[in-house]
């Protein structure tokens, strides 16, 4: 057992990480993963929660603990069908949905308490020193995310995508190097629903005539919003209550203010809006998120499955031509 | 013939025909007696049910419904609702929208004179009554996707301005709770309107360990953190303060009072259910039970006058109980129900099979239970909702049902679901391992005109498999 998994960017991975376990995004969406899921939810639950269910279901041997939220329903809802299927102490937090930060900060004191008593270690001794390796880690990342967005891109997303999963797994001292790939196609921005693990071959289908300089999705860079200006817990409690706000933040005035700044710093002149099926948050969004960015916007809506690749592929390609027109 | 001038006859479910029928029997001063807001002028809503489906809600030609006068005067309040809402506000009350709790801020709203709160999204059954995917398909055309619950009725609602009046102000709580709804809210203020978010915290157990926070244990034995009803109290005090701002009341008395009465509700129907349950014969329809729990939410804008029906609808109950006569034969096979159906017509359907509804679980649990009077009123309202169906765990939610499932009360389950509903999608397969004791079975509600012959298939055949183990 070396594990430790989560489900969100609201939980801090230096909490995590300082018990000694290594934190692992569930992030999974392997199409055999997602079939499997469906033994334990109904096939229009998430794509991702189901893959997830049967990821840990089949490596639960690996998992010392499961940590998520109430951010989204269906994630929260995955730990009562762990908890039933597996023996894997599961501890969920209450992620306000409001702007009550002390909700926040209560519940990662509840967090530390619970996470203290299963490691049987001091994490708040061993905070500083995890702040430190995160940190430096997120900086080598907003290095590449600079040459990503720089002029011309430097870096493609899909490539960065790639390095990141190792910041997911919690695997920092393996992350790669990321060549440089000199882009001058037209530059997008990417908003919507998780991508997982295997989601490399759908970035690289965007890029082959498009250039992602930016994007607002779990999976990719949103840890980087996360920025531990003081390097204590209140330091950490800071960082992750006041990062961007998810999209499922109410009122979600905060999330468009954000995704429109970072449009106009990217110098964006499209925008690609990505749904997994069943993602509520971001379909509901679809219609204000055309209204709000005034760019170009292009709807994708799969289930991580490459049934539709060839439609997909012109679908992006008409897109490219149009923005380039 | 009691305290009025018309004697019910033989209990059954009938068609609209035949109610329009009886209804001639009604003599004028028993119509006049039934008023809502307490006006006479124009506050009669007592009518032949056929006078709503003449008004679009056609899909009550389908259905049958119970013959007693309490019925007739719970629909046609009922039916009423949007009328009265409307003339609410030109009689000069505040009208306000209290969304996403179902049960609880409505009781802070009531505490204020003249101030009727309402919950639109219950207007997810009007496409369904009015066989009409008007609302729905404005619903889509806002950006709200079909694989999503029927509430989503209520942005097309808002958009429209014609189902209810525009609210003087709108209470929307999100969190721990279903997140189609809380997608829809936001849509919902997406077209401009001015909202309080409030705060739903999650239910959790202890953990093994837990050194730092104190539990609260309720009555039904689940427990969760004392500080999680300080974050409600937090947020009903902003509520109070917002509606002292409205109304210029500051009145904790009032507060009190709303509590009382709510509990009026909440007793009464507490009654009812137990009483039709526990009856040798099914006394009452499921379709007219379900209507009866969900005025807990609000009363149907009227909290006076539903208190009023629901006390006439207990007393027909009682007296159907002592005389051993109901709405179904002895040997109908007693069911749980989980998840409220948008679309009545089931609960026709099902009892047309031979099922009976004994137990159910429509999401509100946290306006069933009652509300302790001795107790700080904000920290008691906190600790009622803390009891929500949604904000805790699956096996939390069916614990009523899995308890009747070992006394033998209940023989199979019926869940009704919604394709894409963030609980529906997840909490089925775990229910159905949870009760593997009985028959379960989950269909999805179809969407106005979708129930077809194999839904029907496969209630027949939940039904024979009952009828069957019963053999």
């Amino acid at each position: 057992m070396e594990l430790i998994g989560y489900t969100c960017p609201y939980i801090p991975v230096e909490i995590l990480s300082a018990t000694g376990f290594r934190p692992y995004c569930l992030l999974h969406g392997d199409y055999d993963l997602m079939q499997h899921g469906t033994q334990y939810a109904r096939i229009d639950a998430c794509p991702l929660v189901r893959a997830n269910i049967a990821y840990v279901i089949e490596n639960k041997s690996n998992f010392a603990a499961l940590v998520g939220t109430t951010g989204c329903d269906m994630s929260r809802r995955m730990f009562d069908i762990l908890g039933e299927h597996t023996r894997i102490p599961c501890y969920l937090m209450h992620q306000p949905r409001t702007y009550n930060q002390k909700i926040h900060d209560d519940e990662i004191d509840y967090l530390i308490d619970s996470l203290s008593h299963l490691s049987k270690r001091n994490i708040m001794d061993a905070l500083t020193h995890e702040i430190d390796k995160w940190e430096a880690t997120r900086n080598v990342f907003r290095k590449y995310d600079r040459a990503r967005h720089g002029e011309p891109s430097t870096v493609s997303s899909s490539d960065f995508q790639k390095a990141a999963t190792h910041y997911y797994k919690g695997e920092l001292d393996t992350i790669p190097d990321i060549a440089k790939k000199l882009s001058n196609k037209p530059r997008v921005y990417l908003v919507g629903s998780e991508v997982s693990y295997e989601s490399r071959e759908f970035l690289e289908l965007l890029e082959v005539d498009l250039r992602i300089v930016g994007d607002f999705v779990c999976g990719i860079s949103t840890f980087l919003n996360i920025s531990i200006a003081e390097r204590t817990l209140s330091g950490i409690k800071n960082a992750y209550h006041n990062q961007p706000p998810c999209i499922y933040r109410r009122p979600n005035k905060a999330f468009y203010e954000h995704i429109v700044k970072q449009i106009a710093e990217r110098k964006c002149i499209g925008v690609i809006a990505f749904t997994l099926d069943y993602c509520d948050a971001y379909e509901f969004e679809l219609k204000k998120m055309e209204n709000t960015f005034g760019l170009p916007l292009l709807r994708i809506r799969n289930d991580y499955s490459s049934q539709k690749t060839s439609q997909l592929k012109t679908r992006i390609a008409a897109f490219g031509e149009m923005l380039c027109s | 013939m009691g305290k009025y001038m018309y004697r019910d006859p033989e209990p059954k479910k009938i068609t609209l025909d035949e109610w329009s029928m009886q209804f001639r029997n009604i003599d004028n001063k028993t119509i006049k007696k039934f008023i809502y807001y307490n006006n006479h002028d124009w506050g009669i809503y007592l009518q032949p049910p056929a006078t709503f489906m003449l008004y679009g809600a056609r899909e009550l030609k389908r259905l049958r419904l119970d013959n007693s006068l309490a019925a007739l005067r719970m629909w046609g309040f009922v039916f009423n609702e949007s009328e009265r809402l409307f003339r609410a506000r030109q009689s000069c009350k505040k009208v306000i929208a209290t969304m996403g709790d179902l049960g609880t801020i409505s009781i802070i709203v009531m505490a204020f004179p003249n101030c009727v709160p309402f919950y639109p999204e219950c207007i997810w059954w009007t496409p369904f009554f009015n066989e009409s995917t008007v609302l729905l398909d404005m619903a889509s055309e806002l950006g709200a996707p079909e694989a999503a619950c029927f509430s989503r009725a209520a942005l097309a609602a808002f958009f429209k301005k014609a189902y209810f009046p525009k609210a003087d102000y709108i209470f929307a709580s999100t969190g721990a709770t279903c997140d189609d709804y809380s997608c829809i809210m936001q849509s919902i203020e997406h077209l401009g309107y001015d909202f309080m978010w409030l705060e739903v915290p999650l239910r959790r157990s202890p953990a093994r360990h837990d050194t730092m926070n104190s539990y609260v244990t309720t009555k039904n034995g689940s427990r969760y953190p004392r500080r999680f009803e300080e974050y409600l109290i937090h947020d009903y005090i902003r509520v109070w303060e917002k509606m002292v701002e409205l109304t210029g009341i500051d009145d904790m008395d009032l507060l009190t009072a709303s509590i009382t009465k709510a509990n009026r509700v909440r007793n009464l129907v507490e009654k009812i259910k137990r009483a039709t349950n526990q009856a040798t014969i099914a006394p009452f329809p499921a379709l007219e039970l379900m209507t009866i729990e969900f005025g807990n939410l609000y009363g149907y804008a009227d909290m006076d006058e539903w208190i009023r029906i629901l006390e006439m609808i207990h007393d027909t109950i009682e007296s159907r109980v002592q005389e051993k006569k109901g709405v179904m034969t002895e040997d109908a096979i007693p069911i749980a129900w989980v998840n409220p159906t948008a679309d009545p017509y089931l609960l026709n359907y099902v009892e047309d099979l031979g099922l009976r509804v004994v137990e159910t679980e429509y999401v509100i649990n946290q306006a069933i239970v009652g509300i302790d009077e001795q107790m700080e009123p904000f920290r008691a309202l906190a600790q009622s909702f803390m009891q929500a169906s949604l904000i805790g765990s699956t096996a939390q939610r069916i614990s009523s049902i899995n308890k009747a499932m070992r006394k033998g009360r209940i023989e199979g389950i019926l869940i009704t679901n919604m394709l894409g509903g963030s609980h529906c999608a997840m909490e089925t397969k775990l229910m159905e391992r949870l009760l593997k004791d009985k028959p379960v079975l989950a269909i999805d509600v179809p969407a106005p005109f979708g129930i077809t012959e194999q839904i029907k298939t496969r209630l027949q055949a939940f039904a024979e498999v009952l009828h069957e183990q019963r053999k």
